[in-house]
């Protein structure tokens, strides 16, 4: 599956399309089973950037967030494989999506993610078209609905990467796994949205269910059988006037199983697990002007709760495991603005101001004010084309050395270019 | 995750209540709601998502539509793919399947019209075009009975037991409207064959009605605002053609149709494209009476 070339892909997918065109409407005439009317909606989005940064990758992708990522973690260079990664020109992604109605009880929905060397299957799910009383349900593999940006897809993004908090607590693929969610909107005058979500809990950063042995093969971490994460979140929303505000709350809950090499012979390593409870609170203020014009102000805040134990093993394979507690959280907060039909400019601040990690009750020394800020210009000749120029100046990462850790200011310039072609895809608020 | 349960049970109890007994529909633009309104009367309650003052293509999709189209029997859409980049992902997360696609309760209005400019080969090589034609046809304004009668024919098949009062109530709104025709014939005469300018082909519709000539839009090409490119033809037809006005909408950028009706002395017309778009437009009938008084106004 991984090796597909995704041009093979398209190209099939053009041939499907070809005959609708080609043949119109002139009846009588060609296959007699034609198929071409029912090719789903299909969308191709290409993106791709120039980033430069003031060290060079090899050593940049050293650099760690004192906390939040694992000393141990077996690959930080794969860090540098997502969004804007590399000093220099990236592919960030291409993105394909599929929808059509399946029959008058499912849509079905797939967002395929296209990088350089692999096919990978960022969403694929179905939705029900036929139950009653405001409720839906939706199951696949899909974005949970935590929170504001979490369900947003890369492309709505209103900067070049994900806030500093998702990337710490979700990872650069946010808070997305396979399940089942039921929604409810209630027939109340204004917006309303409850919503539930069973999750496997297979996030890599804060959640993970599998057991974990050491390198005797002897088990050290019992599994945490799945389904074994929970999503709960509520939303409303006002209008006053020419302003709306939008907020929520929200919840996910499940095991933590996390994995730094402590199957692995002769190396240190460590493991934890433990119960991972994340909450979070989103607002949304938009103004608009006029029919272009608009300011919006959105910040989220997420606060995580982890209870559990510390597995630690030196090279000799010995392992001895402690009491861990995290209680950790962060914010961002942002202003975008329209300025013109094409212009918009923004700002973001994102802060993790909680790192508070007890082993053994005893609070560690890690540093709690980690702070990012991120400038944005964006020119948009279309709806369907943007042009983005982005600086962000970076206070959260540390070189991770014997003698302490180092704090190393990054900045960092990005030139983005994101193109859509194909159905169009219309913007949720 | 107790608390969010109470409250589920909580908004289930005071949610019976709320049902309303009049029939809920919900319009995309307010030109629709008030053709609702001119044929359920009492009978219906209307709501019209998009204002009259913005941009039909672009509506900013709040939250609150949402709850609207939750609650909805029947929503009546423009269609030809005017709403595209708005409405979808609302109907999605309205969770209502009486208004699906292929439902009774969904009822798009360009089905009812013939489209005028139709594109014979679609590509955004020429802009965010409207690949099934030109989609403001309400302003025609021989296209309004087709669209009340199409309105009433699906009031009378969702609501059954009043369906004599709408299509009594649409004969009535028609007869009236008929009587508006010559009236507002008589009044655009003046202006047949002449050459026109508009920002957006916005008002296709009313010209060729009215036998009044296109000689160019202000933006370059659909959605894309103009290039000095393009003005610079622009100003060569109009030195050739001598137009007799300007038509700028409310919501686009003026400037550049200022720019033009400075340099050439010919008078920029700014036109509702809807009800509420200026405030005399109230209703369907003055939305057209308004229209064409900044028309013929000299
Ligand atoms: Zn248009």
């Amino acid at each position: 599956m991984k090796t597909i070339s995704w041009g093979a892909l398209l190209l099939s997918l053009t041939l499907m399309t070809a005959p609708a065109t080609a043949q119109g409407s002139t009846k009588g005439s060609g296959n007699p089973f034609e198929q071409s009317k029912f090719v789903p909606d299909i969308s191709l989005i290409v993106d791709v950037s120039a980033a430069y940064r003031n060290f060079l990758d090899s050593r940049y992708e050293q650099f760690a967030i004192p906390g939040f990522s694992s000393p141990y973690a077996d690959n930080p260079a794969e860090e540098l494989e997502g969004m804007n990664g590399r000093r220099g020109f990236n592919f960030n992604y291409g993105e394909l999506v599929l929808y059509s109605v399946v029959d008058p009880y499912f849509d079905l929905f797939g967002v395929f993610t296209l990088n350089e060397d692999e096919f990978g299957v960022e969403e694929a799910y179905f939705t029900t078209r036929f139950l009653p009383y405001g409720l839906k349900v939706k199951g696949g593999k899909f974005l949970s609905h935590f929170g504001r940006i979490n369900e947003q897809h890369t492309h709505y993004w209103d900067f070049a990467n994900a806030p500093l908090v998702h990337n710490v607590f979700f990872g650069e693929s946010m808070l997305n796994d396979k399940g089942f969610r039921l929604t409810w909107v209630p027939p109340t005058d204004f917006y309303l949205l409850f919503g539930g979500e069973i999750m496997q809990g297979e996030n890599a950063m804060s959640y993970g269910h599998d057991g974990i042995a050491n390198p005797a093969g002897d088990t050290v971490i019992e599994e945490a059988g799945g389904p074994n994460m929970f999503v709960a979140y509520v939303k409303t929303s006002l209008d006053v006037g020419n302003l709306t505000i939008l907020g929520g709350v929200s919840n996910a809950y499940g095991s933590t199983r996390s994995n730094h090499g402590l199957d692995v012979a002769g190396e240190p390593g460590e493991a934890v697990s433990g119960d991972t409870n994340v909450l979070g609170g989103d607002l949304t203020f938009k103004y608009m002007f006029d029919s272009i014009r608009y300011v919006s102000i959105q910040g989220e805040y997420v606060y995580r709760h982890f209870n559990g134990r510390q597995y630690t093993k030196d090279e000799t394979d010995t392992v001895s495991d402690q009491a861990l507690k995290r209680r950790q959280g962060g914010l961002y907060a942002q202003v975008v603005g329209r300025l013109t039909k094409r212009w918009r400019m923004g700002g973001r601040l994102d802060l993790l101001h909680l790192n508070n990690i007890y082993l053994e009750h005893i609070k560690q020394d890690h540093p709690s004010n980690l702070p990012r800020f991120t400038t944005m210009l964006e020119y948009n000749p279309t709806e369907f084309s943007r042009l983005r120029l982005q600086y962000s100046y970076d206070r959260s990462r540390f070189e991770l050395l014997s003698a302490g850790d180092l704090r190393r200011p990054t900045h960092e310039l990005v030139f983005q270019i994101n193109l859509a072609i194909g159905a169009h895809g219309a913007h949720a608020f | 995750m107790k608390n969010i349960c109470i409250l589920f049970v909580l908004f289930a109890l005071l949610a019976v209540p709320a049902l309303a007994v009049r029939l809920q529909v919900v319009t995309t633009y307010p030109y629709i709601a008030d053709l609702v309104e001119q044929v359920g009367q009492d009978r219906v309650r209307v709501h019209a998502m998009a204002g009259g003052q913005w941009d039909p293509h672009t509506i900013v999709p709040k939250p609150s539509f949402i709850a609207k189209l939750r609650r909805a029997d029947l929503l009546v859409i423009n269609g030809a793919q005017l709403e595209i980049g708005w409405l979808p992902p609302l109907m999605n997360q309205a969770n209502n399947p009486r208004t699906n696609v292929g439902s009774s309760g969904l009822l798009d209005l360009s089905r009812y019209v013939e489209l005028i400019d139709v594109p014979t080969s679609v590509s955004r090589a020429h802009g965010d075009i409207h690949p099934d034609g030109n989609p403001h046809f309400h302003l025609n304004p021989d296209n309004i009975p087709p669209l009340a009668q199409a309105i009433a024919d699906r009031l009378a098949e969702i609501d059954m037991e009043n369906a004599s009062f709408y299509l009594n109530n649409c004969e009535a709104f028609t007869k009236k409207w008929e009587e508006r025709l010559p009236i507002w014939a008589e009044k655009m005469s003046a202006l047949r064959g002449q050459w026109v300018i508009e920002y957006h082909k916005n008002y296709d519709y009313l010209l060729h009605h009215y036998g009044i000539q296109l000689l160019g839009t202000v933006e370059s090409l659909p959605g894309i605002p103009p290039t000095s490119r393009h003005i610079v033809a622009l100003e060569q037809k109009i030195q050739n053609n001598a137009p007799r006005c300007i038509l700028q909408d409310v919501y686009n950028p003026a400037e550049a149709s200022e720019h033009l009706a400075r340099k050439f002395d010919i008078p920029m017309i700014v036109l509702p494209h809807d009800i509420g778009a200026v405030r005399e437009a109230e209703g369907i009938f003055s939305l057209f009476d308004e229209i064409i008084r900044r028309l013929t106004h000299e």
